[in-house]
């Protein structure tokens, strides 16, 4: 019943909100904030009861089914809360734009119950169905400001989700078949004794591409950087800080159940997770743009994610159960440090967004000065993000890191490339430390270029109202808790059930070691990169190489021109030319040639009746002579019907003769 | 229990009714006479197909011999209830719908009487018990609809009447040759679960046979190359492309296959032949190829015509895979295709109805003042495409599965290219409604149009009817799957 509540009632609650709407704004903003806040109370209670659900007979013959243990009770919290503290903070946010709002709340508390379904679900096809129910329903944020660029924007979103809920769907059609089930509880034993192994590891992928479109991964990572920067801010929190976890969620669970210990999914969660987490940096770096850097910072920190769990299943394969848990521990603990990190971030980004309506970088620079509590969040999400020691990245990266270092040490002959692996994990971290050293500086220390400007961003000291900043401060305080050991080692334990975790030493100077190099990369990258070549005269450049798209240069053209001119070259040369005109022209020819017989025939007949039974009689002269018998007859039955209906009764008794013949035929020959 | 005879009645009252309203001489404004003379004719004929779906036992009676082993007769068994049902459902409410639809057009005692025809000549095929009997009707069909097509008297209704005759007969002509052959070759072709020939293998010959069978009665079913003639179809009212090329007509022709393949050759002796493959992957071609050229077209209905092109070849797909999974995932999907296709086309045409505007790009921000029609479009596209919740995605998840539990390169192949056509779909059916919903700032043609608005309520009913039936078989598919799961295993 507590599961029932928790996913169905936003989804009526959506409903009641937006009737409420149409009559009053002001009383639907309370009921919104009021449903969230009730929603994040329920969910808490999740932690007490760990009820488990069914709906049977619901869509498919297995039905849906919920359930809870430690890691989705934590998550389904999350969830609310991070709902909780957008909503809180969108009422500021929008109190300008009035329009569309209805909308925006009805699928906004949609997508909230579809994400607790998708965070509590027991089975894949419960998971699949409120997947693609929220990626319909937050393609709304995406388009929400109906500019050109949001059109474009949720048309890749649109696309994506598509596709990656198409091959989620082929892959769970795959795994059925090859496990018969897919309860996540019966999972693991059934594929284990599965009949077609050989099916396995294409459905894994096939779920992993699934998940993978909504988590942002490399390839299939091109929405996140577009659609992020467009959406509303509060709804840019939630999809990165959620959205884009329900994807990890998906391909965890699926890693942890059916293809835990295959060692070829291994490297197929862990290369793309890699190629996610350096290119995410890389571009974050280049960026100008406020939310587009933030955008790329969540492709990025999605990228440490993956490659934890890349890292976790190859340990499994290789049989290390304490390195399995210490992965594991890393990316549930850095899913969850994401998460709140993201929503402060993007509430303060927000908070520059409602106040000045622009994110370039030049624009909003120096924005922040003389405003301490904005500075403060702002602060402890980068803090936090970069993976500073006594905030709360860094502990989740060094558990990262220490899952890496293990996978050096136990996995023979493919030491080379972690150690690859490695490096390319600190410079990633480094360029992370890198870029929001770049927000930082340049929102809260530099001045703006004009100096009129400067002085209205430093005038406006009340930059939010109260609750706007309870939410934005209140996230961030969480920076700080999380990075206590003892909090979050708790935490850890909590959610994946993994006992040694509490012998796990976080400030040693090994792991303090990894974090330094990391922030030293950082700090060199910055002062040169940054300050030499993406700063000229003192403004910020864009040398983001917009060519290399791969969305424009790959995806768009492959789907829009070639494939519908290849098939439709294909139609054109196999069907219409090659078969349908020739058939068409030999079969006039042919009927020409038949009528041709058939006429020659009738001329036959007639010959032939002139010269015998109708033969005229020559007259002799003055003599009157009686006609013969079948002249008579013909000429009464011409007499007796007019013109027309004699053809069309010739036809007819043709047509009938015709008939008795092929019946005839018939009946003898057969 | 009612003698099979009672189907007669059903089966003539639509064809008599109409036929009488050919000589009715009911002046073009007697509107509401006509409609209450031909709602009053519809829904008696449907309840009359109900009741003999219910309780009319299931024998088979011979009406007419024709010669030897030919002769015309009817049988109700599952698949033919289950068609008829579907369709004695849909005709009431597509009725309501033509009422409003057709209420400024020219001709209509023509029109109206050729489309309740149509329905007598579908419900005959359906119960048809033999492939004679299925041949004729089938060309009944197509020679009681080309009226309808040509109604407007336009050069481009011409056009496409000329089209559609020229296609549907000549190609059913091909069919000819394997309803003389079948019917020679066994029980006078009657349908029998398990086939009715009296060989053991496909000779040359037979394999020819269904070759044409396949292809004659896939005209119907517009596969590829003969599938040219829906899209130029769509020139037609509305309610003859929603109801005739979406579902009657065009659902003929997949049933027909049905019939061919699981009631005549049978699964037997057709699996693994040279004639077979061929036909499978001529329909898992047509299912991206045709996706791909809907995702092209830029007129609405042309675009949904082309759509349901590449979906009967879904339906095609299941029946061939020759598996008892397969014809039950493929009858599904005609039935939730039906549904759905029904839905879009519907409101396509309450688009067109209330703005007097086809093109797809005239639709930006339509969505504003028409919600409740494009939630509805929304909502069907959603079905289409496969998601879940939404009845399109039981039959397609039916289809995949069956697909790869057939477990041949040719059907895993099916597997693909239906996904690949279904991302398509979603291209082409999900960008009308971001259009519709989220015009790009500026492109906002129906702004300052507060004129447009919803259509009336009887073209709303039967929308809102078949939306609900959309998600109400979504959530609860158990029923009919188990239905269709009797027919497929030849127990109904």
């Amino acid at each position: 019943m507590l599961i029932f509540l928790i996913v169905f009632g936003p989804f009526i609650l959506a409903g009641a909100s937006y009737m409420i709407g149409k009559k009053n704004e002001n009383c639907r903003d309370l009921f919104v904030i009021g449903a969230t806040a009730a929603e994040l109370m329920l969910s808490l209670l999740l932690f007490y009861a760990m009820p488990s659900y069914r709906i049977a007979a619901f869509m498919t013959e297995d039905g849906l089914s919920f359930t809870t243990d430690g890691f989705r009770a934590v998550y389904a919290v999350i969830t609310a809360f991070m709902w909780a503290g957008t909503t809180l903070f969108a009422k500021e946010y929008f109190s300008k734009e009035r329009e569309n709002l209805n909308r925006y709340w009805f699928f906004t508390l949609l997508t909230l119950g579809a994400t607790e379904g998708v965070m509590l679900s027991g089975d894949l096809m419960t998971a699949f169905l409120f997947f693609e129910i929220l990626s319909f329903t937050s393609f709304t944020w995406v388009i929400h400001e109906e500019s050109p660029e949001a059109v474009r924007a949720g048309y890749t979103y649109l696309f994506i989700a598509v596709i990656g809920g198409l091959v989620l769907f082929m892959g769970l059609a795959l795994l059925k078949y090859s496990a018969g089930t897919l309860s996540f509880d019966a999972l693991r034993e059934a594929v284990r004794v599965s009949a077609d192994q050989q099916l396995i590891l294409p459905a894994g992928i096939c779920i992993l591409f699934g998940f993978g479109c909504k988590a942002g991964m490399f390839p299939v990572h091109v929405w996140l950087p577009k659609a992020h920067p467009v959406a509303p801010s509060p709804a840019s929190a939630l999809l990165s800080g959620i959205l884009t976890k329900v994807g990890v969620y998906g391909i965890l669970m699926i890693s942890c159940t059916a293809l835990m210990g295959n060692g070829i999914f291994a490297l197929s969660v862990l290369l793309p997770g890699v190629i996610t987490m350096a290119l995410g940096a890389v571009l974050a770096l280049f960026s100008v743009n406020l939310k587009r850097t933030l955008a790329c910072s969540s492709m990025s920190q999605i990228g440490f994610i993956l490659t934890g769990t890349g890292m976790m299943l190859i340990l499994s394969s290789g049989g290390n159960r304490e390195g399995t848990g210490i992965a594991l521990a890393g990316l549930t603990l850095h899913m969850v440090n994401h998460s709140l990190i993201k929503l402060t971030l993007f509430m303060a980004a927000g908070v520059v967004m409602m106040n000045l309506r622009v994110l370039t970088l030049d624009e909003i620079r120096g924005y922040g000065r003389n405003k301490p509590f904005l500075m403060t969040a702002f602060a402890l999400g980068a803090l936090g993000i970069s993976g500073v020691p006594l905030f709360n990245g860094y502990l989740s990266k060094t558990l990262l890191h220490e899952g890496i270092v293990e996978g050096i040490h136990c996995i023979k002959g493919y030491g080379c490339l972690f150690s690859v692996i490695e490096w390319i994990f600190l410079i990633s971290g480094g360029l992370t430390f890198a870029y929001m050293l770049k927000l930082f500086i340049c929102i809260f220390v530099q001045r703006n270029r004009d100096e009129r400007v400067q002085q209205s961003y430093e005038r406006d000291r009340k930059c939010m109202n109260k609750p706007s900043c309870a939410a934005v401060f209140g996230s961030s305080l969480l920076m700080i808790i999380l990075g206590q050991p003892f909090v979050s080692i708790r935490l850890i334990r909590h959610m994946t059930g993994f006992e040694e975790i509490m012998d796990f030493r976080a400030f040693t100077a090994e792991n303090l070691k990894g974090a330094f190099i990391s922030l030293a990369i950082g700090a060199f990258v910055y002062l040169t990169v940054v300050r030499r070549v993406l700063m000229k005269d003192g403004s910020y450049v864009d040398l983001r190489p917009e060519k290399l798209d791969l969305e424009e240069l790959v995806y768009r053209p492959l789907i829009t021109r070639y494939l519908p001119s290849i098939m439709g070259k294909a139609a054109y040369v196999f069907g219409e030319n090659r078969i349908l005109k020739p058939l068409s022209g030999i079969c006039l020819k042919a009927a020409i040639v038949v009528t041709r017989i058939l006429e020659g025939l009738t001329d036959g007949c007639i010959l032939l009746l002139r010269k015998t039974v109708m033969r005229e009689r020559k007259v002799k002269c003055g003599e009157e002579t009686e006609p013969g018998f079948l002249i008579r007859l013909s000429t009464v039955l011409a007499a007796g019907a007019g013109q027309l209906f004699s053809n069309f009764s010739f036809a007819m008794m043709m047509t009938c003769i015709g008939i008795i013949i092929v019946l005839c035929y018939i009946q003898i020959f057969f | 229990m009612i003698s099979p005879y009672f189907l007669l009645i059903p089966i003539l009252l639509p064809i008599a009714g109409g036929f009488s309203l050919l000589f009715l001489r009911l002046p073009g404004d007697a509107d509401k006479k006509r409609n209450l003379y031909l709602e009053t004719i519809v829904l008696i004929t449907s309840i009359l197909v109900w009741t003999a779906v219910l309780f009319v036992r299931r024998e088979a009676v011979q009406i007419i011999s024709l010669s030897g082993k030919f002769s015309i007769g009817f049988r109700p068994d599952g698949l033919s209830c289950l068609f008829a049902g579907m369709v004695s459902l849909m005709w009431p409410l597509v009725m309501l719908y033509a009422f409003e639809y057709m209420e400024e057009a020219q001709k209509k005692n023509r029109f109206f009487a050729f489309y309740i025809m149509t329905y007598g000549v579908t419900l005959g095929l359906s119960f048809s018990y033999n492939v004679t009997t299925l041949y004729t009707f089938i060309e009944m069909l197509t020679l009681v609809t080309i009226p309808l097509v040509c109604h407007y008297g336009n050069h481009e209704s011409m056009y496409a009447g000329r089209k559609y005759a020229a296609f549907t007969i000549g190609g059913t002509g091909f069919a000819f040759f394997a309803v003389v052959l079948t019917t020679v070759y066994g029980e006078g072709g009657l349908f029998i679960y398990g086939g009715s020939l009296h060989v053991s293998r496909m000779t040359p010959i037979l394999q020819l046979a269904f070759l044409c069978g396949f292809f004659g009665f896939g005209v119907k079913a517009a596969v590829f190359p003969l599938h040219d003639w829906l899209p130029t179809a769509s020139a037609a009212p509305t309610p003859v492309t929603a109801l005739l090329h979406a579902v009657a007509v065009v659902n003929s022709g997949v049933f027909a296959v049905a019939r061919l393949v699981y009631f005549t050759f049978g699964t037997e002796i057709l699996s693994g032949t040279l004639s077979l493959n061929a036909a499978l992957l001529t329909a898992e071609f047509t299912m991206v190829f045709a996706a791909a050229m809907a995702l092209k077209q830029r007129h609405f209905k042309r675009r949904l015509a082309y759509s349901t092109v590449s979906n009967l070849s879904y339906m095609l797909f299941g029946i061939l895979l020759l598996t008892p999974a397969g014809l039950t995932a493929g009858l599904l999907h005609m039935v939730f295709h039906g549904i759905i296709k029904m839905s879009l086309f519907l409101c396509a045409g309450a688009f067109m109805h209330v703005t007097g505007n086809e093109y797809i790009y005239q639709i930006n921000g339509v969505g504003r003042r028409m919600p409740v029609i494009f939630s509805l479009y929304t909502l069907a596209g959603f079905s289409l495409v496969g998601i879940p919740l939404f009845c399109g995605f039981v039959s397609k998840w039916r289809l995949v599965n069956a697909g790869i539990e057939a477990g041949r390169a040719q059907s895993l192949s099916g597997v693909f290219a239906l996904i690949i056509s279904a991302f398509l779909c979603a291209m082409y059916i999900l960008t009308v409604s971001v259009r519709a919903f989220f015009p790009v700032e500026g492109s906002d043609r129906y702004a300052d149009r507060s004129d447009i608005k919803d259509p009336g309520r009887r073209m709303l009913i039967p929308i809102v009817f078949f939306g609900i039936l959309n998600v109400l078989l979504g959530i609860r598919p158990g029923p009919l799957i188990g239905y269709i799961e009797k027919i497929a295993k030849g127990l109904l």
